[in-house]
C-alpha cells in the first residue's frame, strides 16, 4: 500500500509544471552560486600563487647578488646597499605565509571577504601591526555574497515550502482526501508516504544538481561534499518538518502558505538579526578605541625610558654581546630600534592580551546564541566546512604572528653577531607551515539542526494524535 | 466615490488578524531596533568622544623631542558618528573607525567592527533601517497581495463593475488605503527617532531636514511596492498566486539583486589585494614615480640645486636645517606617491558604484539604499571624504614638524628639541562631515532612479487594474 502511495504521489508531483519550474530556477541558482564561490576561490588561489612566484624570483635573483658580492665579483656602492646585510633581507624577503583555500571554501564566503588570506613576517614593525584586512568595498560586503550557503539558508527553504505548503490542504481542498480516508488507508502511513516523496524529490534534486554544477566547474569530489549534502539535507528536513506540522493544523493552502512564509521571516531573517544585536548589546565588543589607548599610554611610558632600558636589554641578553668589541656592528642603529621595540612589546603586550581575552570570550558567547535558529546553524556549520568561519582566520592570524616571531629569532642574533648572509644561508631559512588547527565543529550544527528537525516532527506527531481525521475533513 | 472606497479598504484591512499581527511584530521590532540603536550610538559617542580627547593629550604631553620623532608618533584621528547614523548604520560596520596619522605613510582605516564581530553579525543587525528597507515591504505585501484578487474571489469586483465605478479610482483607493497605514508608521517612526536624536546631547550636529528627505526617500520606495503588490493582485487570478509571485519580486529585489550585482560589480572592477596595493606604492616608492627619477637621485639633485641658489658649496652651510628641508621634500614625494594609487582604487570604487547604479533599474531596493545611507551620512563616500581629510590633516602635522626642524635648527642638529609650545600649537584634528549639499547633488541619480519606479510601477498598476479581468 505504501508504495502506491508513493507511486501515485509520485505521478502527481510530476505532473506538476511548478515543480519543473522551481527545479529549473533552483539549477540556475546554485549554478550561478557555485560559480561565484568557485571564481573567489580561483582568485584568492591565484593572489597567493602569485605572491609566491614573486618572492620566488626575488629570492632566486637576491641569491646570485649575495653569491656574487660574496664572490667580490660585485661592487654595490654604500655599505647600506649590500645585498648581503641580514637587515634588509629579513624586512624585505619575508615568506609567504599563505592560508590555502580548503577544497570546500566555494560553498561558503564567509569572513573570507573581511580578512587577507596571506602575510609576509618582517623584522621590523610590531606583529601587531601587520594587516589583516582585505581590501574591499564596504558596499559589497554590507550585501554579502551570492554563495552556496546564501542559496541553501535562505532559498532552499522557500523551496521546500513551495513544494509543501499544501500537502494536505490541497487533498482537501479538491476532495481527494475524502475519497483517499474511505479506501482501507491509514492516513498517518499515507502522510508519511507524500511527505517522503518528496523530501527525497527535493533531495534527490539538490544532491543531482549540486554534482551537475561541480562536476561542470571541475571541482573535485571528496567526503567533505557528502558531509556537506548531509547538512544540507537536514535542515532540508527541518523545514519539512515545519510545512508538515502546519499542514496538520487544517488551514487552506493560502493560509499555510503566509504562515510558512511568516516561519521562514521569523527564523530565517529576524531571530539571526536580533540575536545578533542583542548578543552585542549583552555582551559588547570590548572596545578598540580604548585598546588603542591604553596602547599609545604604555608606549609612551617605554619610550620614556628608552635609553635606561637599552642598558638593561644588553645586561639582560650577553649572549647577543658582540665577541668582537674593536669592530662597529653594522647593524647598530637597527639593533636599538629591535632593542626598545622589544621592549615596547613587553608593555603593551599586556594590553593586547587583555584585549584578545576579552574578544575572545565576546565571541563565544555571542557563538552559543547560534541555537536558537537553524538558518544561523546552517551558516556556522558551512562556514566551518568552507574553513571560512571567525575562528579560521583568528588561527591563522596567530600562525602569522607565530611565524613572524620565528623569522625575527632567525635574524636578530645573527644581527648581534655582526654576520653577513651567503647564498648558502638561504635554504636555511625558516619555512612558514600554516595547517589549520580549528576543531571542526560543523558536526555540531549538524546535530543540532537535527534535534530542531526532531522536535518539530514530534509536535507534529503529537498534533496528529490529538486530532482526529474527522477534523481534516470537516472544512 | 474614493473616500469610500478608502474608508472600506481601511475597515477591511483593520479588521483582519494578519494585519494586526503583522503591525504589531514591526512597531516591536522598531521600538527595540531605536532603543537598541540609542543606547549604542550614544555609547560609540562616548568612547570616541574620549579617544579624541585622549589622542590630543597624548600628542600635546609627549614630552620634549626632535619634531620630526614626534612625527613618527603620530597621533589618531577617529571618525565622528553621525544622528542619523541611529537610523541607518549603512556600511559603518565595514569600515574602519580610526586613522593612524604618522610621517612617511598614509595608513587605511583600522578596526572594523564587523572583524571583531563573528559570522553571526553578517546576516544583519536589527537597526531600524533593517526594519525599513526589508520587513516594511514585506508587511506591504502582507496586506496588499490580495486587494484586488480577493474582490474577484469574492464576487464583491463584478459587483462594483457592473455599478460603473471608474477604474482609475478603485485603484486610487486601494492604494491610499494600504499607504494610509505605511506612512503613519513611517512617519511615527521618524518622528520618534528624530525626537530622540534631538533629545541626544550633541544637539548642534541634528537637523530635521535630512530626516524629512530620508522619509521622503522611504515613501516613495515603499510606494513602489504598493504600486507592484496592487499590479500583481490585479493581474493573477488567485490570490495565493500573487502572494508567491510578490514574496518572489520581494526576495529578488531585495535579497538576491544586491547580492548579485557585488558580485558583477567585483568581477568588473575588482580590487587589489592589500599585499599587492601595498608593494605598488613600495615599487613607486624604490623605483620613482611615473618615470621621474626615484626619490635617491631626486634629492641629489635637489641638493645640487639648492646649493647653487645659496651660493654655498656644503649643506651646512645653507642658512636653514638641510635635513629637515629634504625630509618635507620627501614627504611631499611619497605624499604624491599615496595620492596616485588611492586615487586609482578611488575610480574603482566609482565604477563599482556605477554598476549598482545601472542595477537599481531591477530593483528598486538598491537606489533606496543608497539614498538611506548618503543622507544618515554613513555611506562609502562620507568614508572617502573622512580617510581623505584624515590624510590632509596629515600632510599639514608632518609638514607643520618639519618646518619647525627647518627654522629653528641647523643641519646635521638632530639633538634638537621642540617641546609641548609646538604640540599646542598644532591645530587639532577637527572633522567637517561632507555638506548635505554635495550629499544631495552626488545622488540626485539614484533619486531619479526611485521615482522612475515610482512613476512606471504606478502606471502599470492603473492599466493592469483597467485591463483586469472580472471574474
Amino acid at each position: 500500500m505504501f508504495r502506491l502511495h508513493v507511486k501515485y504521489e509520485w505521478v502527481s508531483v510530476w505532473r506538476d509544471r511548478w515543480v519543473v519550474v522551481l527545479s529549473l530556477i533552483f539549477f540556475g541558482l546554485l549554478f550561478f552560486a557555485i560559480r561565484n564561490g568557485q571564481e573567489k576561490v580561483l582568485e584568492r588561489q591565484a593572489s597567493i600563487a602569485k605572491a609566491r612566484g614573486e618572492l620566488r624570483q626575488a629570492e632566486s635573483k637576491r641569491r646570485g647578488e649575495i653569491d656574487s658580492v660574496a664572490r667580490g665579483l660585485r661592487q654595490y656602492g654604500e655599505a647600506r646597499r649590500n645585498p648581503r646585510l641580514l637587515s634588509t633581507y629579513g624586512q624585505r624577503m619575508g615568506k609567504v605565509v599563505a592560508m590555502d583555500a580548503q577544497p570546500l571554501a566555494f560553498v561558503a564566503t564567509g569572513q573570507s571577504d573581511l580578512f587577507t588570506h596571506f602575510a609576509k613576517p618582517k623584522l621590523y614593525g610590531e606583529a601587531y601591526s601587520l594587516g589583516f584586512s582585505e581590501l574591499a568595498n564596504p558596499v559589497q560586503l554590507l550585501f554579502g555574497s551570492f554563495d552556496l550557503a546564501f542559496v541553501c539558508v535562505y532559498l532552499l527553504p522557500l523551496l521546500v515550502l513551495a513544494f509543501s505548503y499544501n500537502l494536505l490542504s490541497s487533498d482537501k481542498e479538491s476532495g481527494s482526501l475524502r475519497l483517499t480516508l474511505s479506501q482501507p488507508v491509514s492516513l498517518f502511513s499515507w502522510l508519511v508516504a507524500k511527505l517522503a516523496l518528496r523530501y527525497a524529490v527535493v533531495v534527490g534534486l539538490i544532491a543531482a544538481t549540486l554534482l551537475i554544477v561541480l562536476a561542470w566547474h571541475g571541482i573535485a569530489m571528496s567526503t567533505g561534499l557528502f558531509w556537506l549534502l548531509l547538512l544540507i539535507c537536514v535542515y532540508v528536513l527541518f523545514w519539512f518538518a515545519v510545512s508538515f506540522l502546519v499542514s496538520l493544523l487544517g488551514w487552506s493552502s493560502g493560509q499555510n502558505a503566509i504562515v510558512l512564509v511568516s516561519v521562514w521571516v521569523v527564523l530565517v531573517l529576524l531571530v539571526p538579526s536580533i540575536v545578533s544585536q542583542l548578543a552585542n548589546a549583552v555582551y559588547p565588543v570590548p572596545s578598540r578605541i580604548n585598546m588603542i589607548h591604553n596602547y599609545r599610554v604604555a608606549e609612551a611610558d617605554a619610550e620614556k625610558r628608552a635609553s635606561e632600558i637599552l642598558t638593561s636589554y644588553y645586561r639582560d641578553h650577553p649572549e647577543l654581546g658582540q665577541q668582537d668589541s674593536t669592530v662597529a656592528n653594522q647593524y647598530q642603529f637597527w639593533l636599538k630600534y629591535f632593542a626598545s621595540v622589544d621592549v615596547l612589546k613587553k608593555a603593551v603586550q599586556p594590553v593586547l592580551d587583555e584585549y584578545d581575552g576579552a574578544l575572545a570570550q565576546q565571541q563565544e558567547w555571542v557563538d552559543r546564541f547560534k541555537v536558537l535558529s537553524p538558518a544561523i546553524l546552517l551558516q556556522a556549520g558551512l562556514n566551518d566546512l568552507a574553513g571560512t568561519s571567525t575562528a579560521h582566520y583568528t588561527d591563522f592570524r596567530h600562525q602569522v604572528i607565530g611565524f613572524n616571531e620565528t623569522w625575527r629569532n632567525y635574524f636578530i642574533p645573527r644581527m648581534f653577531a655582526n654576520e653577513l648572509l651567503q647564498a648558502s644561508d638561504l635554504d636555511q631559512l625558516p619555512e612558514p607551515r600554516y595547517q589549520s588547527r580549528v576543531q571542526p565543529v560543523w558536526a555540531i550544527d549538524l546535530l543540532l539542526i537535527a534535534v530542531f528537525a526532531a522536535v518539530v516532527l514530534g509536535v507534529s506527531f503529537r498534533v496528529y494524535q490529538t486530532s482526529s481525521a474527522e477534523r481534516w475533513l470537516a472544512s | 466615490m474614493i473616500r469610500e472606497i478608502v474608508r472600506k479598504e481601511l475597515l477591511e484591512i483593520f479588521r483582519e488578524g494578519r494585519f494586526r499581527v503583522a503591525l504589531l511584530t514591526v512597531a516591536i521590532l522598531v521600538v527595540t531596533a531605536i532603543g537598541v540603536g540609542r543606547q549604542y550610538y550614544r555609547q560609540v559617542n562616548e568612547q570616541h568622544e574620549a579617544a579624541r580627547r585622549n589622542a590630543r593629550s597624548e600628542w600635546v604631553s609627549q614630552g620634549s623631542k626632535n619634531p620630526h620623532s614626534a612625527a613618527h608618533y603620530g597621533t589618531y584621528a577617529f571618525k565622528p558618528k553621525y544622528p542619523l547614523s541611529l537610523l541607518d548604520n549603512g556600511v559603518d560596520k565595514y569600515s574602519g573607525v580610526s586613522i593612524y596619522l604618522e610621517a612617511h605613510k598614509r595608513n587605511d582605516a583600522q578596526y572594523m567592527a564587523a572583524q571583531d564581530q563573528t559570522a553571526l553579525s553578517r546576516f544583519g543587525d536589527l537597526s531600524p533601517d533593517f526594519i525599513l528597507m526589508f520587513m516594511v515591504p514585506l508587511f506591504i505585501i502582507l496586506i496588499a497581495f490580495n486587494s484586488v484578487s480577493r474582490e474577484r474571489e469574492s464576487g464583491t469586483l463584478r459587483v462594483m463593475m457592473s455599478q460603473g465605478i471608474s477604474p482609475w479610482k478603485l485603484a486610487l483607493g486601494k492604494w491610499l488605503a494600504v499607504f494610509t497605514p505605511v506612512a503613519v508608521l513611517t512617519l511615527l517612526v521618524f518622528l520618534v527617532g528624530g525626537v530622540l536624536l534631538a533629545n541626544l546631547e550633541d544637539f548642534g550636529l541634528f537637523s530635521w531636514w535630512p530626516l524629512i528627505l530620508l522619509a521622503l526617500v522611504y515613501l516613495l520606495y515603499y510606494g513602489v511596492f504598493i504600486n507592484v503588490s496592487i499590479l500583481v493582485s490585479a493581474s493573477v487570478r488567485k490570490s495565493s498566486l500573487a502572494f508567491v509571485l510578490l514574496l518572489g519580486i520581494w526576495i529578488l529585489s531585495c535579497l538576491a539583486m544586491p547580492k548579485a550585482t557585488s558580485v558583477v560589480a567585483d568581477a568588473l572592477y575588482p580590487y587589489p589585494t592589500q599585499l599587492e596595493f601595498e608593494e605598488q606604492i613600495a615599487e613607486d616608492k624604490t623605483n620613482g614615480l611615473n618615470g621621474h627619477d626615484p626619490w635617491n637621485a631626486e634629492s641629489k639633485k635637489l641638493e645640487a640645486e639648492t646649493l647653487q641658489k645659496y651660493g654655498v658649496d656644503s649643506v651646512k652651510k645653507l642658512p636653514f636645517n638641510w635635513d629637515g628641508y629634504l625630509m618635507q621634500k620627501g614627504e611631499e614625494h611619497e605624499a604624491e606617491i599615496y595620492f596616485k594609487h588611492y586615487q586609482v582604487l578611488k575610480e574603482i570604487y566609482q565604477k563599482q558604484s556605477k554598476v549598482y547604479r545601472t542595477s537599481a533599474a531591477l530593483s528598486p531596493f538598491l537606489p533606496a539604499r543608497f539614498l538611506s545611507m548618503a543622507l544618515c551620512r554613513t555611506d562609502y563616500h562620507a568614508h572617502w571624504h573622512f580617510a581623505d581629510e584624515a590624510e590632509k590633516y596629515r600632510l599639514m602635522l608632518v609638514g607643520r614638524l618639519n618646518g619647525d626642524m627647518v627654522d629653528n635648527s641647523r643641519t646635521g642638529q638632530w639633538d634638537y628639541r621642540a617641546d609641548e609650545k609646538l604640540w599646542r600649537a598644532v591645530p587639532d584634528f577637527a572633522y567637517e562631515p561632507v555638506r548635505y549639499q554635495s550629499i544631495v547633488e552626488a545622488n540626485a541619480g539614484h533619486f531619479l532612479v526611485l521615482l522612475a519606479w515610482w512613476v512606471l510601477s504606478g502606471v502599470g498598476m492603473l492599466v493592469a487594474v483597467r485591463q483586469m479581468k472580472v471574474f
